[in-house]
C-alpha cells in the first residue's frame, strides 16, 4: 500500500507542477502584457502553444544527442518535482533532500548544453556558453542559501524544514528568520528564471535565442514544458525554504504565485547586463548580502 | 490586370488535406490539433520593403496581437508563419526561399502589400521579383499600400479561421509541385541554383510526394548539386595558415 501511495505520489506531482507551471507562464506573460499596457494572452495560450508544437508534421533534429539533451532537460526537472513537497504528497522529499535537489536543478542547463552542441549552431553555442556561465553566477549565493537554510533548521530534509516553519507560525518563517538570506534567495530565483535583467543568453535579437536557435517543433516544445516546470520549481522551492510551504492547496499556491510573481514585475522594465556585468553584479551583492545572512544566523 | 486567378489562392494537385483518421478519439484529438495550431501562430517577420512598418502598431499595445496568440518568433525552426511585408527583390528572394525551406510544417507564407502581389508599383523594375505565388506557396496576401493593422489582423484572423477548418495546407503544395516552384526559381536565379535543404527526400520521408515533385527542373537541379560538406576546423590565426 504504501508502494502504491508513493507510485501515485510521483506520478501525480510532475503533473500537478506541469499544470500550476502553465499559469505561471500564462502570469508572467499577463505581467509583461500589463506593463506594456497590452491585453496579453488567452487563459490557456500555454497550452495552445505546446500542442502545437507537439502536432508539427514536419521535425527538423540534428541527431541522437539532440533528442537526449531535450530529454534530459525535462527529466531534471520531473525528477526535481517528487523532491519538492506540496501539500497532502512529499513525494521522495523527506528521502532525497536539499543538496539532491541541488543537483537536480542542473540537469536541464547541462542536457541542453549536450543538444544544443550537436545543433552546430554559432549562436547556440554562444547562448549555451552564456547559460552556463549565468549558471555559475547564480548558483553561488543558490548554494549560500540552501547550505544557510539548512544550517539554521539543523537538517537538508525540505520535509522537516517545511514542518519546523508551519510548527512556528508566520514569525518563525524563513524569510523573517533569516531576511538576509531570503533577499539573496530571490535574487538567484529571478537570475534563475533567466528573465531580464539576467537574460543575455536568450537575447532574441542579437543571437535569436541562443540555446533555442534551432529547437523546432517538439524540441521547442519540450523546452516550453520545461519552463513551466522551471517556474514551479523555483517558486516553489522558494516557499517551502522562506515562506512556510504551503498548509493547504490555497496558502501553497498563493504564495508559490507570489514568489515568481515578484522577478516577472521587475523584469519587464529593464533592459539586459551583459555576461560580465552580470557575474559582477550577482557574484557581488547577492553573494555579499548571503555571506551577512550567514554571519548573522551563526552568531 | 489580367492574371486575376492568381489571387485569391488555392493549392493546386492533390489537396486531399490530412488523411482523415479513423475513430472517435483521434477525430477528436485532430480537431483539437486544428484548434491550437490556428490559435498559437509564432510569425518571422521578413521584413523587406515598407510594409513592415505597419507590423509594430500591430504587435504592440494599441493592437496586440499576442490577444490571437500571434507572437513574434526569431529563428526559421520556430516560426509558423513567414511574413514577407514588401517589394521582393531576386537577392531577397534567395534568403526568403532558404528561410521558408528551413521552417517546420505546417507553414504558412503571408504576402503584405501590393508588392508581394503582383510587384505593386515596381512592376516595371528589372531587379524584382513579382508575384511571389510563383516561388513559395503564399497562404494568404494583405493586399494595400501599405496595409494597416485593421488589414493585418483581419487577415491573420482569416488565416486563423483557414487552419481551424483545415483550409489552409498550401505548404504541402511546396512539395507536391516543387518542380514547378524550382523551375520558377531557376529561371530567376539561373541553372545552378541550389539551397542546403533535400525539399525531394523531405518529400519522400513525409509522404508528400507527387507525380510532379520531381520533374525536368529537378533533373537539372541534381546535375549540378553539390552535396553540404562540415566545413572543416582550423585552429591559429589567419597568418600562421599562409605557406
Amino acid at each position: 500500500m504504501d508502494a502504491l501511495n508513493l507510485a501515485l505520489e510521483l506520478i501525480l506531482m510532475p503533473l500537478v507542477a506541469f499544470v500550476v507551471g502553465l499559469f505561471m507562464v500564462l502570469m508572467m506573460r499577463k505581467i509583461a502584457a500589463r506593463i506594456q499596457r497590452r491585453v496579453g494572452p488567452p487563459l490557456l495560450q500555454p497550452l495552445y502553444d505546446i500542442i502545437k508544437l507537439y502536432g508539427k508534421q514536419t521535425q527538423i533534429s540534428h541527431g541522437l544527442v539532440h533528442d537526449i539533451g531535450i530529454v534530459m532537460a525535462v527529466g531534471g526537472y520531473v525528477a526535481a518535482e517528487t523532491l519538492l513537497p506540496v501539500p497532502g504528497m512529499d513525494g521522495l522529499a523527506d528521502r532525497g533532500g536539499l543538496i539532491t535537489l541541488a543537483y537536480l536543478m542542473m540537469i536541464p542547463s547541462l542536457g541542453l548544453a549536450l543538444g544544443v552542441g550537436q545543433c552546430a549552431n554559432p549562436n547556440g553555442s554562444i547562448g549555451i556558453a552564456r547559460a552556463l556561465t549565468a549558471m555559475l553566477a547564480y548558483d553561488i549565493p543558490f548554494v549560500i542559501v540552501i547550505f544557510g537554510v539548512a544550517w539554521h533548521y539543523g537538517t537538508t530534509n525540505l520535509a522537516d524544514i517545511i514542518a519546523l516553519q508551519q510548527a512556528a507560525g508566520p514569525g518563525g518563517w524563513g524569510a523573517a528568520t533569516m531576511p538576509l538570506l531570503a533577499l539573496a534567495g530571490l535574487f538567484s530565483v529571478h537570475a534563475m528564471l533567466g528573465k531580464q535583467p539576467f537574460e543575455i543568453y536568450v537575447a532574441p535579437a542579437e543571437i535569436a535565442t541562443g540555446p533555442m536557435v534551432e529547437m523546432g517543433g517538439k524540441f521547442l516544445g519540450g523546452l516550453f514544458v520545461m519552463q513551466t516546470f522551471q517556474f514551479y520549481t523555483a517558486g516553489v522551492l522558494y516557499a517551502s525554504l522562506f515562506l512556510g510551504g504551503g498548509e493547504n492547496w490555497l496558502t501553497f499556491l498563493v504564495k508559490a504565485f507570489a514568489v515568481v510573481a515578484i522577478p516577472m514585475c521587475i523584469a519587464f522594465l529593464f533592459p539586459r547586463y551583459r555576461t560580465e556585468d552580470l557575474l559582477k553584479m550577482i557574484w557581488k551583492w547577492p553573494v555579499l548580502l548571503g555571506l551577512a545572512g550567514l554571519w548573522l544566523i551563526m552568531h | 490586370m489580367s492574371d486575376l486567378k492568381q489571387i485569391p489562392i488555392h493549392a493546386e494537385g492533390d489537396a486531399g488535406g490530412d488523411p482523415k483518421s479513423e475513430g472517435l478519439f483521434t477525430r477528436v484529438f485532430d480537431e483539437l490539433k486544428a484548434f491550437c495550431r490556428s490559435r498559437s501562430l509564432f510569425m518571422l517577420h521578413y521584413c523587406t520593403g515598407c510594409g513592415a512598418i505597419e507590423l509594430p502598431p500591430a504587435m504592440t499595445s494599441r493592437f496586440d496581437m499576442e490577444r490571437l496568440g500571434i507572437q513574434p518568433m526569431v529563428t526559421p525552426r520556430q516560426a509558423d508563419i513567414l511574413l514577407v511585408t514588401g517589394y521582393v527583390s531576386i537577392k531577397t528572394l534567395k534568403r526568403i526561399i532558404l528561410t521558408y525551406e528551413q521552417m517546420g510544417g505546417p507553414k504558412y507564407v503571408i504576402g503584405i502589400c501590393s508588392c508581394t502581389v503582383n510587384g505593386g508599383m515596381y512592376w516595371q523594375s528589372y531587379a524584382t521579383a513579382k508575384v511571389l505565388n510563383e516561388y513559395l506557396p503564399v497562404d494568404l496576401y494583405i493586399a494595400g499600400c501599405m496595409p494597416r493593422p485593421e488589414a493585418v489582423i483581419t487577415g491573420m484572423r482569416q488565416l486563423m479561421e483557414n487552419i481551424r477548418t483545415g483550409k489552409a495546407d498550401n505548404w504541402k503544395d511546396y512539395y507536391r509541385r516543387y518542380d514547378h516552384y524550382l523551375g520558377n526559381q531557376q529561371q530567376l536565379f539561373g541553372e545552378r541554383w541550389q539551397t542546403p535543404t533535400d525539399v525531394i527526400g523531405e518529400a519522400d520521408h513525409y509522404g508528400l510526394a507527387g507525380p510532379e515533385t520531381t520533374g525536368p527542373h529537378t533533373a537539372l537541379l541534381q546535375q549540378h548539386q553539390v552535396p553540404l560538406q562540415p566545413l572543416e576546423m582550423r585552429l591559429g590565426s589567419r597568418q600562421e595558415r599562409k605557406p
